[in-house]
């Protein structure tokens, strides 16, 4: 099959510094650990932004929790947390063995990096 | 002479799928493939403008065993399914261009073309006929995805076939209670027809507790498979509750579940293909619940919805694809930081997650709020829907958690994996680009919103752009980010893990698979037993049989002239018997 | 569709002696001519005339009224009438068109059945067995019956005699089938010796008016009565006097098989019909007793037993053979029930049966040809080295066991529903028994032909090996026909249901 001919052509060592795409250099940024730890600030800021517009140009069409201000954000927050909190309780019920079905998995890479540990992070 | 504005265009595509199985497999002739491929939907849509030239435009009209069949019906609702399943066939045409697969092209044809045929056609046989096509057709596609796809292919068309077998039990019981007519039209659920159907385009279009099929098959379907697969199929079904479900209250409430649950099983979920196969749902969920709000702002917003949510599917679909196709896996645990090799591939991952988490100036942003805004409108009236809102908004924010961040973030930030592929081949990136400028075209402020509302089926008042409605979906989503990263500082961010999860399908795959073990074992074990004794019965039986009439049995004896004389005689002696006695 | 226009009216008015004198006349010349070559054209040219002839008086009694021919201008009952009618028309098109697909296939089957010096004498039994067939069926003067009916068997006899060049086993069974069928032909004339003490008349018509003034006859007739039937039980295979049957068929040269097997016996039912309901009345109580125990009777054993014993044999030809008993058992049965839709439904199935057992024999006959073969295990892999063959069987087999969209279908459904228009419950259930029967013995054979692996000789499988032209398209003739008549296609359909109809309204004196 073509995918694991176009896998096993990768097999070879990387350069990590060398093999990166030339549009992704003004980029490489992204990857700075300094950029990721700041980066809440930008939804942050973003955020207390638009409750201070939204105090300003109140919905035309209210729900009944449209009377706290900066509803939606809450609405947001609260829901993003608690669908990221379900996660452990949801993987120690449903999670299994990949080849729980023993009709074999997904695709697999040439080789894992799961467990590599990344200086950056 | 054949009147080809008769024909439904749909018919077109699965013959030129047709003629693609006869093409032979050579370098060259594979041009010809890829042209044909490329330039089947291009005609269909041609033909589609050549016959959609009034409000409605009817025909093919067959009657088969005094059934009348309209096998061609373009109006306002499926004229936009038309176009656009022709659209995103020129766009995965163009994303398969790399693929030397014959099976894949022939079966995209078909398949794109059953849809379109499906979506085209005025009755529910016809619509039942293509409805099974598009499940044969199809299933190909999952079974390219290599040998680890073959039960989950074979799980994903028995189920499809059984939906297009109940479609027509209803679509039976339903023309029984409707005077003997087939024509597809509002159904409802006055009679047992009515459920049927439903239960039919359930299955379709995933609603909770017969959706497993699509996170089963989807992700383990060929690359360019599942690009395919992820635009008809679920569309085709929304078309037929669009039809025939307006309005209906259960959908309201079928719709808000279905957008809610998945994006819990999204979160835990390894595989992003499978992700994204949730994130299908969830959207899909969405527009369930607007066919079941019903008013025309609900309606345009679900057939606008459809129409932006093929593009940003297909393209989040097609960037995870390249993925695939570059490193070979699409595990989040695996993957990371490949924004280095792949920049563009990302950028337009990007986009497509920009759009399905409905940002302003992005696709589902004028579409998405006309089903919430429509739902509010309606709580007015009826206050239990303020809840169906709450759990959509909710819904929004787990959209933009799976899609909007999970699946660009892992894929192309994260951790750097340290991967250093190639881009993705040009035709990808083609396709991708493609679907990434539709996406901002389609939701630009400055007359490109208007040109998708005008394909909607009522007249489209709605503003998308007010100050209110973009400040407070940006409120949804910074917070929703701001909490993304406050948690993923805190640690409290799960870490992906390789693992299967668990769905509804366990009880089918696991639960039913043992039951049917211990079941067949028992059976052994009685099928011995009976097996021993009926052996032996029909061991005796059978050496009578064999010793009556057997070329060396008593009755075929090669009987000597003698006997058989005598045997006329006595056969004489009856027949004067009966003649004198008998009265 | 009416075609009477492009006959001329000499054909039918001198059509009838033609059938019987042309072919009688011809057998004669080619048993004598020097050049031996000519027999097979001799031979093809009068069964072609004698079909030409026979569809002409087809469509003359089809589209107009039945014909009486009185031979040398003799008029009844003194002279020698023949009779066309809507009974005796379409069995007199059905032999000869049979004739002529057997001579078709005739010619490269004689090349390794019958040695050189025999040929010519052999076409010219055929002919004469031919001839006695075609006058059984025309002729309105019962003695003639018989003179006929000795002229077709004694010759047959000769001509299954002759599978000795093959088998020597053909003697044996040319033998008994010579006992029997003397002891047949000596019942029946004994038969028609009680009858003319009674009417004191020969004529079939002036007997029947005779017999009908009488109310039945006295114990005379009925005694005649029975003569008759036993004596043409056994030309038709009637169940328990079948035993010459699977043998004769099974060792004669494979076109005898063909031509017997799709002509002969339908003749002897054509009898039993013309004596039972125009000479006798089934309103006599005997007669009506007679069909109701006796000929339903042994149809419905026969349908059952035959066919339990195909399904036991290991020839092919002796699993044809006994199917074709029971048949015939189907054909009783129509008859038996007597009513006009059963008597339509037993006669349609007596044409559809002549179709589809030609078929059959062809192509088993064709298989014999190319390879030798005609045990069932031989038949392993045969539809890769003989495909066209296999498929034409394979059509004649679905049709046999009344698959929809054969021949087969439309009869066996004729034949259930006049069943169970007189509530005989118990007659549809053996037939549909009888038709299960029919799927293990005929898909037997289909399932070792398609899914069996071709012999290996040498250590190579064999090449495709398929049968001449000259066999390909006479069964596929018969093939696309019985397929033709389960659909309807062209009209075909629809001509045999209406003939039928027409036989049983002429039975049941309806129509002139």
């Amino acid at each position: 099959m073509s995918l694991i001919k176009k896998s096993s052509q990768q097999v070879k060592p990387f350069d990590k510094e060398r093999d990166i795409h030339p549009f992704a250099i003004p980029f490489l940024w992204l990857g700075n650990k300094k950029v990721i730890k700041n980066f809440i600030w930008i939804p942050f800021s973003g955020l207390i932004l638009m409750i201070l517009i939204g105090l300003l140009y109140p919905q035309k069409h209210p729900a009944p929790w449209d009377v706290i201000p900066g509803s939606w954000a809450l609405i947001g927050f609260f829901s993003y947390c608690l669908i990221v909190l379900c996660a452990k309780p949801l993987t120690s019920l449903l999670a299994q063995p990949e080849d729980y079905y023993g009709e074999g998995g997904l695709l697999d890479p040439e080789f894992s990096v799961e467990n590599m540990v990344d200086e950056n992070d | 002479m054949i009147d080809f504005l008769q024909i439904n265009p749909g018919i077109w595509l699965i013959l030129s799928g047709l003629i693609c199985t006869i093409i032979p497999h050579t370098p060259f002739t594979q041009l010809y493939r890829k042209c044909l491929v490329v330039c089947a939907p291009i005609f269909t849509a041609f033909m589609i403008t050549q016959i959609f030239t009034s409000d409605i435009a009817i025909g093919g009209l067959i009657s088969i065993a005094g059934i009348e069949l309209t096998t061609l019906r373009i109006d306002n609702l499926s004229m936009v399914w038309g176009y656009l399943f022709c659209l995103i066939g020129i766009l995965n045409g163009i994303y398969g261009l790399h693929e030397k697969c014959k099976i894949t092209d022939s079966a995209a044809l078909i398949y794109s073309g059953a849809a379109v045929a499906g979506v085209l056609s005025g009755d529910l046989l016809t619509l039942f006929l293509f409805w099974e096509l598009t499940a044969i057709s199809s299933v190909f596609l999952v079974w390219r995805g290599g040998e680890h796809a073959y039960a989950a292919g074979v799980r994903y068309l028995a189920l499809h076939v059984l939906s297009g077998v109940i479609l027509l039990i209803g679509a039976v019981i339903h023309a029984k209670f409707n005077g003997g007519s087939y024509a597809f039209n509002h159904i409802g659920l006055q009679n047992l027809g009515g459920w049927l159907i439903l239960l039919a385009i359930g299955i379709k279009c995933g609603f909770p507790f017969l959706h497993m099929w699509m996170q089963d098959a989807y992700p383990k379907a060929s690359i360019t498979g599942t690009v395919i697969l992820s635009a008809f199929t679920t569309k085709m079904a929304i078309y037929t509750l669009a039809r025939g479900y307006v309005g209906t209250d259960i959908l309201i409430y079928i719709g808000a579940v279905m957008t809610c649950f998945p994006v819990f099983f999204a979160l835990v979920e390894n595989d992003l293909r499978r992700v994204l196969s949730f994130s299908l749902n969830n959207q899909l969920g969405f527009m369930v619940c607007g066919i079941g709000i019903g008013t025309e702002l609900a309606i345009n917003g679900v057939v606008g919805q459809v129409f932006v949510h093929v593009i940003f599917k297909s393209l989040l679909f097609m960037s995870i694809g390249a993925v695939i196709y570059r490193v070979g896996t699409a595990k989040a645990s695996e993957l990371g930081g490949l924004f280095r090799s792949m920049p563009i591939t990302a950028l337009f991952c990007l986009i497509g997650a920009g759009s399905i988490a409905a940002f302003p100036l992005l696709a589902a942003f004028v579409t998405k709020a006309m089903i919430i805004s429509s739902v509010i409108y309606e709580a007015h009236h009826n206050s239990v829907l303020y809840l169906i809102a709450a759990m959509l908004l909710f819904a929004s924010a787990g959209v933009m958690e799976h899609s909007g961040i999970k699946v660009p973030y892992f894929t192309f930030f994260s951790h750097d994996s340290g991967r250093r592929v190639k881009e993705a081949p040009w035709n990808m990136l083609v396709a991708m680009g493609l679907a990434a400028s539709l996406c901002i075209f389609l939701a630009f402020p400055w007359g490109g919103y208007q040109m998708l509302y005008n394909l909607l089926p009522y007249e489209a008042n709605y503003k998308p752009y007010t100050v209110d409605h973009v400040v407070f979906q940006l409120q949804l989503l910074f917070a929703a980010i701001t909490a993304f990263c406050l948690l993923k500082k805190s640690g409290l961010y799960p870490a992906e893990k390789r693992s299967e999860i668990l769905d509804f399908d366990w009880f089918y795959r696991k639960c039913g698979f043992d039951l049917l073990k211990s079941i067949n074992l028992g059976w052994n074990t009685l099928d011995a037993k009976i097996s021993n004794i009926t052996r032996s019965a029909y061991g005796s039986v059978n050496k009578c049989l064999y010793g009556v009439f057997s070329p060396i049995g008593s009755f075929s004896k090669a009987a000597p002239s003698g006997l058989a004389s005598v045997m006329t005689a006595a056969m004489l002696i009856l027949v004067l018997i009966i003649v004198y006695f008998v009265r | 569709m009416n075609l009477m226009s492009i006959f001329s009216q000499w054909i039918i008015e001198q059509g009838p002696a033609f059938l019987i004198v042309l072919p009688l006349l011809m057998g004669a010349v080619t048993a004598v001519i020097p050049n031996k070559g000519m027999a097979w054209w001799i031979t093809f040219f009068v069964t072609i005339i004698c079909t030409y002839t026979a569809f002409s008086l087809f469509q003359h009694v089809y589209f107009d009224s039945f014909l009486l021919y009185t031979m040398g201008g003799w008029n009844p009952p003194h002279g020698i009438s023949l009779i066309v009618d809507g009974l005796s028309a379409p069995i007199l098109l059905l032999i000869s068109v049979m004739a002529v697909l057997t001579v078709i296939y005739a010619l490269p089957a004689s090349i390794s059945e019958i040695e050189p010096k025999k040929r010519a004498p052999f076409y010219a039994a055929f002919l004469i067995c031919f001839a006695g067939l075609m006058g059984m069926v025309i002729t309105g003067d019962a003695f003639n019956v018989f003179v006929f009916l000795e002229v077709s068997s004694i010759s047959t006899y000769a001509l299954v005699a002759m599978g000795a060049a093959r088998d020597r086993r053909s003697l044996a069974a040319a033998y008994n089938y010579l006992i029997m069928g003397s002891i047949g032909a000596t019942f029946f004339v004994i038969g028609l010796g009680f009858l003319f003490m009674e009417t004191g008349t020969l004529n079939m018509a002036e007997m029947s008016d005779i017999l009908s003034e009488l109310d039945g006859g006295s114990r005379v007739s009925k005694v005649g009565y029975g003569f008759i039937i036993v004596g043409l039980g056994l030309k038709i295979a009637m169940f328990p006097l079948h035993t010459w049957l699977p043998r004769a068929y099974a060792y004669a040269p494979t076109k005898i098989t063909i031509f017997l097997a799709s002509t002969a016996t339908k003749a002897a039912i054509y009898l039993l019909l013309r004596f039972t309901f125009t000479v006798f009345d089934p309103s006599f109580d005997y007669i009506a007793i007679m069909l109701k125990y006796l000929i339903m009777g042994v149809a419905i054993v026969g349908m059952a037993f035959a066919s339990f014993q195909a399904i036991f044999q290991s020839d092919v030809r002796r699993v044809l053979a006994y199917s074709s008993v029971a048949q015939v058992g189907y054909i009783l049965l129509g008859i038996g029930i007597a009513t006009s839709s059963g008597l339509a439904a037993g006669y349609l199935h007596l044409l559809n049966h002549a179709v589809i057992k030609g078929c059959l024999f062809i192509s088993v006959g064709a298989f014999w040809y190319r390879f030798g073969i005609t045990r069932v295990n031989d038949f392993s892999g045969l539809f890769k080295t003989m495909p066209l063959t296999m498929g034409a069987f394979t059509l004649g087999g679905l049709s046999l066991i009344g698959v929809p969209f054969t021949a087969g279908f439309v009869s066996k459904v004729k034949l259930i529903l006049a069943a169970a228009e007189q509530d005989m419950w118990w007659a549809v259930l053996v037939i549909v028994f009888s038709s299960v029967l029919a799927i293990v013995y005929i898909g037997r054979i289909i399932l070792f032909a398609y899914f069996g692996t071709p012999p290996k000789i040498n250590g190579s499988i064999l090449v495709k090996n398929e049968a001449p032209l000259m066999m390909l398209f006479p069964m596929w003739t018969l093939g696309l026909m019985s397929i033709a008549i389960g659909v309807n296609a062209f009209g075909i359909g629809d001509s045999f249901v209406s003939a039928s109809e027409i036989a049983a309204s002429v039975l049941l004196g309806e129509r002139g």
